[in-house]
């Protein structure tokens, strides 16, 4: 329209192509990627050394593979990396069966027709999420601590138990309990995702339905429940590929003497015997082990994946 | 357009404020020490007009000894401020995961904090002076300059870091409890290992004898019917113990060893997995059928399965048992130090409180004097920004006035002199030795407990004599204090034993082990890398399940699980270890007799 401004905009057009363009919008993408994906990558040296804080990684002693063979070189230590490795999965396995519980959240939070009723539970339920996994242990210190804890106030009171009971200390169901923890601290979070799922699903399909003489349950059963699956499908599939990497600070704050047997996954492994065992190289050595599992796992998933829904996901 | 990058705002603006929340939790767990001390900038100047006001500033104290983080406060803090304008940042590596854990982290960020003090002259030790982590004394003559006091009154503590640890011509640190040249045991009152129990209520038990360390167990249980709630109407237990001080092995179990005469070290070498007889050759593993590592553990279980275990022991620190404890929930005590909080001189008064009660076989450990002084050490980290202003403080600690201010508060606040000699006020009477009574303004306020030196390192023997006055630097020694007269419980318990102290009923009745000083000029023999992996995966294992062997449900429970200790720690090198150990002593063995 305006005659003066055009040229201008054919200068800047001339030299760029459309390929190299769109090359460099994800230019800074893939710095990011290359800075926090690949770049630790370096951080495996130092399991070829043997490395001693404090000094630096090239004045240590270069070892070569001893701290791999070293794995399984030794019954006993052999024997840790499957206690470990059973942990992992366990935790693992109880977090994917209970993945289904943010689905039917959402499918019943959405039916709520309470307006301000819906917002509050779904506000409380998703707020835990952004609390620390150390605010969580302060608040299940408060219930379970054995002389002030709320829970052992009540039971003696009760007449249930006779003497406190120091529940944190307890091995016992150790993987539930943690799989309960963090199943309350990411339910609303993760029920978030499938209310998006819901509110994009065609107010027709429920219309129709309704004409056709289904009730509430026949609605979500028929219509709410298959418009969620996809995305619960590739949830699934992403979780799969992470099924190693369960984190390290929920097991952290809660692992003691007691029940470090069940609760010690492959992070929290990692960080024991490096940080607290003095040895860094061996350390990094078990984590390169987790890489390996992860790909591994992926290739699964990314196998289940085609067989199950006919597509791939990379 | 604009509608979009509205959102995008909103979105950038409310991530943001979602991450401040998060960095404003996180900052509120770092340090949750609120500056409790009343500090009035204008008073400062009393003792030095002459002197330029200097710059304050904030030292970073690493305290692998301390139980206390965040800053100094109250009493200790107001001196510090006015003596050197300096407030100090207590780093406690005990508070932060324990064990190696905040060392760690802090080598590999390669500044250990301004003044550092060590557990133990260990790999630790002697990996932060080969990394130079450690600031050297003699480098631009900085021990002569500002180290006056450490040359006059601990020249050979000086002496035996340059020569272990400094190659002959280096310092990186001084060793604490330095002592006077002389034999026999350098404490004067109470030992450091002995059982003690409520005295008031062995009293009323009729006094049963008790021949054995297992023997404590029936009378504890009868003790804790006789007093099942305490003042704040909560359970009593017989042992409350703490996991935060284990290393190499549970800490509370090993204590029993110290009550037969045995330690972790030989007093040369860094601990490992023997125990070590203080004035013998006789040396026992710690997993050895019978040791006293291993008697421990089944004296805790037997005493759980009777109730008498605090179940809270895995999961409280020391602090957390020290409350316990004035609350008057516990009923014994191995070190003659945990009790303090429960002895106030209300309750010894009325005939309440703890005292040693001996078991027959006991054989007390007792430590000698040591001119050369022990294993905890003072350094400077290298990358101290004001390393003279740090060592002055170090400085004045090893004067006879700084120990004794460090100790007991400035002259005139707790105590003072009189005709020399040095006489408690009346608020010392009631603060000492670890009340929680309120600290007058002028003096930095708050309360005498919580203010007291939280760095938890000493610098001389407390039954050093004080040049100053003569008499010994520890309260409880003075002529003042041995004057006066004795509380009811005090003289309850020397009417039945027909000594005065704890100490002269061990030497009279010949169950002190004393250990003899030992010095060469050279370090010990450092274990290989592949030892220390080995050391260090074991330690985990013998930790883990000692607390597991504490709380199994039955005897069949314990037995297995004492099995799979044994054959895990064993699998993962323990024997190796044990060897290096062994051979070790040896050397120390053959010091002890020449020296």
């Amino acid at each position: 329209m305006n005659p003066v401004v055009e040229p201008k905009r054919k200068r800047i057009n001339f030299s760029i192509s459309l390929r190299y363009r769109l090359l460099l919008y994800a230019a800074p993408f893939l710095v990011l990627v290359l800075i926090f994906s690949y770049f630790p990558l370096y951080g495996w040296t130092y399991a070829f050394f043997n490395y001693r804080v404090g000094f630096p990684l090239f004045e240590t002693e270069f070892v070569g593979f001893k701290w791999f063979t070293s794995i399984i070189s030794n019954e006993y230590q052999v024997q840790e990396v499957v206690r470990v490795m059973k942990n992992t999965f366990g935790i693992s396995t109880l977090g994917l069966l209970t993945s289904v519980f943010p689905v039917i959240f959402a499918i019943f939070l959405v039916e709520i027709r309470t307006n301000w009723y819906k917002r509050l539970v779904q506000t409380l339920t998703t707020l835990p999420n952004f609390i620390s996994w150390v605010l969580v242990y302060a608040i299940a210190f408060m219930l379970f601590s054995v002389d002030s804890g709320i829970i052992n106030k009540l039971m003696i009171s009760l007449g249930l138990q006779s003497q406190p009971v120091n529940y944190l200390a307890s091995s016992e169901h150790i993987w539930l309990k943690m799989t309960l923890w963090s199943l309350w601290k990411g339910l609303g979070w993760s029920a978030i995702l499938y209310i998006a799922a819901i509110t994009s699903i065609d107010q027709e399909l429920y219309d129709a339905a309704k004409v056709d003489g289904a009730g509430r349950f026949r609605l979500m059963w028929h219509i709410t429940l298959p418009g969620v699956m996809s995305t619960f499908f590739v949830l699934l599939l992403l979780s799969i590929a992470n099924f190693i990497n369960n984190g390290l600070e929920q097991y952290f704050v809660f692992q003691n003497s007691l029940n470090k047997d069940t609760i010690e996954v492959l992070d929290l492994y990692v960080y024991n015997t490096g940080l607290v065992g003095y040895n860094f190289s061996f350390a990094t050595a078990v984590s390169m082990l987790k890489s390996l599992v992860s790909i591994f796992l992926l290739f699964v998933a990314n196998q289940l994946s085609k067989w199950v829904r006919g597509e791939s996901i990379i | 357009m604009r509608k979009k990058t509205r959102r995008t705002w909103l979105v950038l603006l409310s991530s943001m404020l979602v991450l401040s929340m998060l960095a404003a939790c996180s900052s509120k767990n770092n340090d949750p020490q609120p500056i409790a001390s009343a500090n009035n900038p204008g008073t400062t100047t009393e003792g030095d007009t002459d002197k330029p006001q200097r710059e304050e500033i904030t030292i970073d104290v690493f305290s692998m000894l301390s139980n206390f983080s965040g800053e100094q406060t109250g009493w200790f803090a107001h001196v510090l401020k006015e003596k050197f304008n300096v407030k100090l940042n207590i780093i406690a590596s005990n508070l932060e995961g324990g064990g190696d854990i905040k060392f760690q982290s802090m080598m590999a960020a390669g500044d250990l904090g301004d003044l550092v003090v060590f557990g133990a002259t260990d790999s630790k030790y002697l990996d932060a002076i080969a990394a130079g982590m450690l600031l050297d004394w003699t480098k631009d003559g900085l021990v002569d300059t500002y180290g006056k006091n450490m040359q006059q009154y601990a020249p050979k503590a000086l002496e035996k870091n340059k020569a272990q640890f400094g190659g002959g011509t280096s310092i990186y640190g001084i060793g604490n409890e330095v002592g006077a040249e002389s034999d026999g045991p350098s404490e004067a009152l109470e030992l450091n290992y002995h059982p003690n129990l409520r005295w008031d209520l062995y009293e009323q038990l009729g006094r049963p004898e008790i021949n054995t360390m297992e023997d404590y167990l029936p009378v504890l249980k009868a003790m804790q019917e006789l007093q099942p709630r305490s003042d704040s109407d909560k359970p009593t237990y017989a042992f409350s113990m703490w996991s935060d001080w284990d290393g190499n092995m549970m800490m509370n179990t090993k204590a029993w060893a110290g009550m037969h005469g045995y330690e972790e070290s030989d007093g040369f070498n860094p601990g490992g997995f023997t125990l070590v007889s203080a004035d013998t050759e006789d040396v026992q593993g710690i997993l050895d059928e019978n040791s006293y590592y291993m008697r421990g553990l089944r004296l805790y279980f037997d005493a759980n399965q009777m109730g008498l275990v605090d179940p809270d022991s895995i999961t409280q620190n020391f602090d957390e048992a020290v409350n316990k404890m004035r609350d008057g929930q516990l009923l014994f005590s191995w070190f003659s130090w945990f009790d303090d909080a429960y002895n106030t001189p209300e309750r010894m008064e009325e005939g309440k409180g703890f005292h040693l009660v001996p078991f027959n076989e006991a054989r007390s450990y007792s430590y000698g004097f040591d001119p050369y002084g022990g294993n905890r050490v003072w350094s400077i980290g290298s990358k101290a920004e004001h390393p003279e202003r740090v060592m002055e403080i170090i400085d004045w600690l090893y004067s006879p006035e700084g120990n004794m201010t460090a100790n007991y508060g400035p002259e005139g606040m707790a105590w003072e002199l009189k005709d020399g000699k040095p006489v408690l006020t009346a608020l010392g009477e009631e603060a000492f030795p670890a009340n929680k009574t309120p600290i007058p303004d002028e003096f930095g306020g708050g309360v005498w407990d919580d203010g007291r030196n939280q760095i938890n390192n000493t610098t001389f023997k407390s039954t050093m004599i004080n040049p100053d006055n003569g008499d010994p630097y520890d309260y409880s020694l003075w002529t003042s204090t041995l004057a006066k007269d004795p509380t009811k419980l005090e003289e309850n318990w020397r009417s039945v034993m027909g000594a005065s102290t704890a100490v002269e009923w061990f030497v009279n009745n010949d169950k002190i082990a004393v250990q003899k000083s030992i010095y060469t000029g050279q370090p010990y023999v450092e274990m290989t890398d592949d030892l220390k992996q080995k050391q260090g995966q074991v330690a985990s294992v013998i930790k883990e399940y000692s607390w597991k062997l504490i709380y199994a449900k039955d005897e069949a429970q314990f037995n297995q699980l004492k099995d799979e200790m044994i054959n895990k720690a064993k699998g993962l090198g323990y024997d190796d270890v044990v060897e290096f150990n062994k051979e070790q002593h040896k050397v120390v063995f053959e010091l002890r007799k020449n020296s």
